[in-house]
């Protein structure tokens, strides 16, 4: 059996697979379970400094090859998430603290909660809208990220991972503006939407969302290698994973560790153990000794 | 989204109706559906009605439901699922014990062998009561103006219940939590249908998690033996936001 270990800006994972943010996420008992079923580590919900309670449902469509969502950011706002972090910390794992806001003070006040949570790490939830900028996201401006990781480095000691979206002309610039972060998570999902043509409506109550799942793995292959290749930086794939050769071309691409959500609804949570197996076959087929030795080797 | 067209309403309470509509897939008693009423928002219901045609029952509660509740005849209904487990199967007498519209999800199960508690706030919202043969009713009413007075548990009290094979359970988590403590050092089984806030219905949005388990893909049926020693279930919930509260 092949050593599935690894690290990821320091922090130890028994394998290369992580839940992603969004799914499964919000209540402390679910992600201690996921952890239980096999995942390395959890990404919480992304949680703001207020409590939102997200947009009214429909928040998914199920769309072939994957999920289109506009669950609204609900959480219950970093003073309230403590006891979710206690609970999902008793499985031993690592739980990585997603966050998010609108300026860079709100996103240090729940980074430093976070941290105090226990939290092994930060992602930055760079997709929420911009209230300043109308229509825009945070991750679409290269200024405020470049502040709220500045900002953010200061004031926590664990990991600080920037999460982009591919919902930007130049993901390049972006990068370039979180350069200061320890590693980038690629990607977010990429806008949709979706019309019932029976009721002549837009599906979400949000009317817009954001795509998961197959359908976009080959999206996030593309950055992943691009940034990878381009910055150097450490990655965490993130779209589509559904099999272990879909993680393990995540890994060739550039992503030292890699993230399933969509997965988790179409396989179940046992989709954590399987990939495992499947991933430590073929390092043993392909003799390969460690995870790191697959890391990149695709790019040219 | 799938769509059907009503063919039925039948009015069961003053609050309460059964839509019925054709839809040609196999569903078991104790799935539910994710309704949706295009402008107003999207509901889980549980099947009420499993054979050929299919139905729900629903109570005017929120603006989803209310909004269902005002369908007629000839108009499109917009649902996905089926989503959930089902009830295990067993024979001999069971014994349905529905509180509220909780009665809806255990309509399918109601056989000639079947003894009902059935419980409501009042009489007039007694849900598919004459369903059961007289001498097979326990009415409970929480203002005493039919049956026995009080909650579901008390008509229980009044039962052999040693004489059931199995135990069918939905309605307001209290009330479960109240029928399991009962049950709890009592010799029979039960399956019990649990309500819980539910956004998604598919397994992602961590709403209607207990325990982590996902009441709409690992429930929302629940035998009593995993029930009994949860730490979520009658005791806390997570609010719209995700914030943790008592029940």
């Amino acid at each position: 059996m092949a050593n599935l270990k690894t690290t990821i800006t320091g922090i130890g994972l028994e394998n290369p697979l992580m839940l992603a943010s969004g799914i499964l996420d919000e209540n402390g008992y679910t992600m201690k379970n996921i952890l239980e079923s096999g995942a390395a580590a959890v990404v919480t919900k992304s949680i703001s400094r207020s409590e939102r309670t997200g947009y009214r449902p429909p928040i998914v469509a199920e769309v072939p090859h994957g999920l289109l969502n506009a669950v609204g950011l609900p959480n219950p706002g970093i003073d309230n998430f403590g006891n979710e972090m206690r609970i999902a910390r008793e499985a031993g794992k690592p739980v990585i603290g997603s966050i998010f806001g609108g300026t860079a003070e709100e996103f240090t006040y729940v980074g430093r909660k976070m941290e105090e949570y226990g939290a092994s790490a930060l992602e930055l939830n760079l997709s929420c809208p911009h209230v300043v900028g109308v229509g825009s996201e945070v991750g679409s401006d290269p200024e405020l990220v470049e502040e709220i990781i500045a900002e953010l480095k200061g004031k926590v000691r664990i990991p600080v991972w920037a999460k982009l979206s591919p919902n930007v002309t130049d993901i390049l610039e972006v990068a370039e503006a979180a350069g200061k972060a320890d590693a980038f998570v690629v990607i977010n999902t990429v806008r949709g939407m979706a019309i019932d043509i029976h009721a002549r409506r837009p599906v979400l109550s949000n009317s817009y969302g954001g795509l998961s799942g197959r359908a976009v793995k080959n999206v996030g292959i593309r950055y992943t290698y691009q940034l990878y290749k381009e910055t150097g930086k450490v990655i965490i794939g993130v779209g589509g994973i559904e099999t272990h050769e879909d993680a393990v071309e995540y890994i060739m691409a550039g992503a030292s560790a890699v993230e399933i959500g969509t997965g988790v609804y179409t396989r179940g949570k046992t989709i954590f153990p399987e990939i495992c197996r499947g991933i430590s076959s073929f390092m043993d087929s392909e003799e390969i000794s460690s995870i790191k030795d697959m890391v990149g080797v695709a790019v040219q | 989204m799938i769509h059907s067209i009503i063919e039925r309403v039948d009015r069961e309470t003053p609050t309460t109706v059964s839509l019925l509509f054709p839809w040609d897939r196999d569903v078991l008693p104790g799935q539910f559906i994710m309704v949706w009423i295009p402008g107003f928002g999207e509901i889980p219901i549980s099947l009420s009605y499993t054979g050929k045609i299919k139905g729900i029952t629903v109570k005017r509660f929120g603006p989803t439901s209310t909004a269902l509740t005002e369908l007629k005849a000839g108009e499109k209904i917009f649902f996905r699922g089926p989503y959930g487990n089902t009830f295990r199967k067993t024979g001999g007498e069971t014994l349905i014990v529905g509180g509220g519209s909780g009665m809806a999800g255990l309509l399918p199960l109601i056989t000639s062998g079947s003894h009902g508690v059935v419980s409501a706030r009042t009489r007039t919202e007694l849900l598919f009561a004459d369903r059961f043969s007289p001498e097979r009713l326990t009415a409970v009413t929480d203002d005493g103006s039919e049956g026995i007075k009080g909650f579901a548990v008390e008509g229980l009290k009044h039962l052999d219940l040693d004489e059931f094979s199995m135990m069918y359970v939905c309605g307001p988590e209290l009330m479960l939590k109240s029928v399991l403590d009962y049950i709890s050092d009592k010799k029979i089984d039960a399956d019990f249908s649990l309500e819980r806030q539910m956004k998604c219905g598919i397994g992602v949005c961590d709403s209607c998690s207990m325990d982590g388990l996902q009441l709409c893909t690992q429930g929302p049926v629940f035998p009593k033996a995993r029930l009994l020693n949860s730490r979520e279930f009658g005791r806390e919930k997570l609010s719209l936001s995700g914030k943790r509260e008592k029940l």
